[in-house]
């Protein structure tokens, strides 16, 4: 690869340079006394009110899932790709139904994590411990997958590229990483609140310029889709043979029936998984007032018009005549080949900025969880807030080293296929979390386990799932025959499922049969704290502050 | 703790919810049905049917999703005033 211009380079560098000095800076930004306490490290100083869920639930949209993963799918011909969209649209009625109640519970119990209002309502400490756990694993394959998104942006801009020595070649990544993962530490969610003022201006330039300069300069839409139906229909007839055999993909751009239930359950999994994430739960429950919630629900979607246009563009490059072995990289390409070298420089920054944000503000979630409910919880139960504050930076940074290892040991030949195997996981505390808001049916024991048999079920298919033509590989598909278990094959069912959607619902009948057989043993199922009064409180009521103290202690 | 026993969607706003939850539902479902729209024509600006509906249900969301805001914010305010009734009465 012969590399960008220098014009491109210095401005990508200029940015890259601006978000850095920012992010230290950040840590002096609406100084605080002290950073050594969680409260002002992991939170901001809950400084920033309604406005941190505007940016923190929006920029979980916006980030390299966005401009890098979802593209990729489509130019790469996979017809599921679109997905994308049916989650983005499906999981705002969810939001506002299930939302509301969760923000009404833990203002009135000062609950700041998933793991508390499962410890509050359950009365158990392993069942809060495995949700826990569960948000910090299925978080870092997220990180993972803004870290493969800033990959690629370097490898398009030629940099490392030419060294055959892996240790070269990954140097810019781990000097980005190092950057990010620095001030992360010094700063906390100060950081990413600071670069995210540049992060959302420079993305919107270059999403209105893409989606409306690029299409004219290509002969419209109409164009574009004719010229990618020709070139999926003429690559599905040369490799007639080796699609027959297996060992390729047939390519196309409306998934076929066998697919009708993979790209539903991809986009409803999706959806289900979305707000669980610690980074999601924290920004929702950042909110003033109950009502907000629904008011973003109801105005969010405006989001996803702009995310399905962006996932559009993976076909605007081929149409572009963009040639690259990793549909990774075909945005950026598309970018370095039609836009003018100073611009193409904006859009690279734009891309990296927009996958460090997030990267930084899930690694600062899952600390706090660790942090919380781990650490208090378990390991120093009087902790100061000094040492609380130490442990939350120690495990951003661990959090964040988790998901390098994801980059180099899992295949990243499909960036989504990370965060899809991130939902796998934390779709295993939807029992305990969404359902838990409405009722206590469920045994704390049938949660445990269910949630159990949900993990290793999913994690056990991802890992066996290889990728297609490469036998023997691992994590190469989120999709699986619906239950591939033996005893299946009397199932009314041949169709690709979403792994974490199948483990799901093993997980529902688990603990379904389970909380029956403990309730029929008088098994004891704890003490509930919460009042059903609680799930409908709002900001003026008896005990409900307008900011949650994350000192307060969370079973009171 | 005055009253245990009453379920907070009470009375009048019961309709309420489930009207909302009646709108919410095809936000949820319809984009999940596949075999719905997974044909080509007719196309739209250059846009295969495939593609332009599931973007057209975009603002369709929007527009059931901002009638069910609308409706839960008057029947929470209902609800609370219900609830509160409710406690100055065990008081009383």
């Amino acid at each position: 690869m012969s590399g960008v211009s220098t014009i491109t380079f210095s401005v990508f560098l200029f940015f890259f340079l601006l978000v850095t000095i920012l992010g230290f800076a950040a840590a002096r930004w609406r100084r605080a006394k002290a950073l050594d306490n969680l409260d002002e490290w992991g939170l901001g100083g809950r400084g920033f009110g309604t406005f941190i869920a505007w940016f923190l639930i929006g920029g979980d949209l916006y980030t390299a899932y966005t401009f890098v993963a979802v593209p990729a799918l489509l130019y790469a011909g996979s017809s599921i790709g679109f997905f994308a969209v049916p989650y983005t649209i499906v999981v705002y009625p969810l939001i506002f139904l299930f939302l509301p109640r969760l923000w009404s519970v833990s203002h009135r119990h000062s609950y700041v994590t998933p793991a508390d209002f499962v410890q509050g309502r359950y009365d158990s400490k392993p069942l809060a411990l495995a949700v826990a756990i569960t948000g910090i694993l299925a978080t870092m394959p997220y990180i993972a997958l803004q870290l493969v998104g800033i990959e690629v942006v370097l490898q398009v801009m030629g940099i490392g590229t030419d060294s055959d020595n892996w240790f070269t070649k990954d140097l810019p990544l781990f000097i980005a990483f190092a950057v990010l993962a620095a001030y992360t530490y010094s700063s906390g969610l100060r950081a990413p609140a600071l670069i995210a003022f540049v992060k959302d201006a420079l993305i919107y330039i270059v999403i209105f310029v893409a989606i409306i300069y690029l299409p004219t300069q290509l002969g419209g839409w109409d164009n574009i889709f004719g010229t990618t139906m020709d070139s999926f229909d003429k690559f599905n007839s040369t490799n007639a043979d080796a699609i027959a055999s297996g060992a390729a993909s047939p390519k196309g751009a409306i998934p076929p029936p066998l697919l009708h239930w993979a790209y539903a359950s991809l986009a409803l999994g999706s959806a289900l998984a979305l707000f669980m994430y610690p980074h999601s739960v924290t920004a929702v429950l950042s909110t003033r007032e109950r009502s907000v919630i629904r008011r973003n629900a109801a105005l969010l979607p405006a989001y996803s018009f702009l995310l399905g246009l962006l996932a559009l563009l993976g076909f605007v490059a081929i149409a572009a005549g963009v040639q690259v072995t990793n549909p990774q990289q075909a945005v950026p390409q598309l970018f370095e080949n039609e836009f003018p070298d100073w611009f193409a420089g904006v859009a690279f920054a734009a891309i990296v900025i927009g996958a460090l944000v997030p990267a930084a503000i899930m690694s600062i979630a899952a600390a706090n969880l660790w942090t919380r409910n781990i650490y208090k919880a378990f390991i120093n139960r009087n902790a100061t807030h000094a040492q609380e504050a130490q442990q939350a930076k120690v495990a951003s940074l661990l959090v964040k080293f988790g998901a390098l290892a994801f980059v180099l040991f899992v295949s990243t030949t499909y960036a989504l296929d990370l965060q899809l195997l991130g939902g796998v996981w934390i779709l295993q505390t939807f029992p305990a979390i969404v359902i838990g808001l409405y009722t206590r049916f469920f045994h704390r024991w049938a949660l445990l386990a269910g949630w159990a048999v949900g993990m290793v079920y999913g994690t056990w298919t991802a890992y066996n799932n290889p990728k297609v033509g490469d036998p023997g590989s691992h994590f190469g598909s989120p999709l699986d025959p619906f239950l591939s278990v033996p005893w299946s094959d009397w199932l009314p069912f041949d169709t690709l499922m979403y792994i974490g959607f199948t483990a799901l619902l093993l997980n529902l009948v688990v603990t379904t049969a389970l909380s029956l057989v403990l309730r029929a043993m008088n098994v004891s199922a704890g003490v509930d704290q919460t009042h059903p009064d609680d799930y409908h409180a709002d900001l003026g009521d008896e005990g409900v502050e307008e900011e949650l103290n994350p000192e307060a202690p969370a079973h009171a | 703790m005055t009253d245990v026993s009453g379920r907070p969607e009470g009375g009048s706003s019961r309709g309420t919810w489930a009207l909302i939850v009646l709108l919410l539902t095809p936000a949820v479902v319809v984009p999940l049905l596949v075999p719905l729209y997974d044909s080509e024509d007719p196309t739209l600006f250059g846009f295969p049917f495939y593609y332009w509906f599931q973007m057209a249900l975009i603002p369709a969301a929007v527009v059931l999703t901002g009638l069910a805001y609308s409706l839960a914010k008057r029947a929470d305010h209902r609800d609370r005033e219900a609830r509160r009734a409710r406690r100055n009465g065990g008081r009383a």
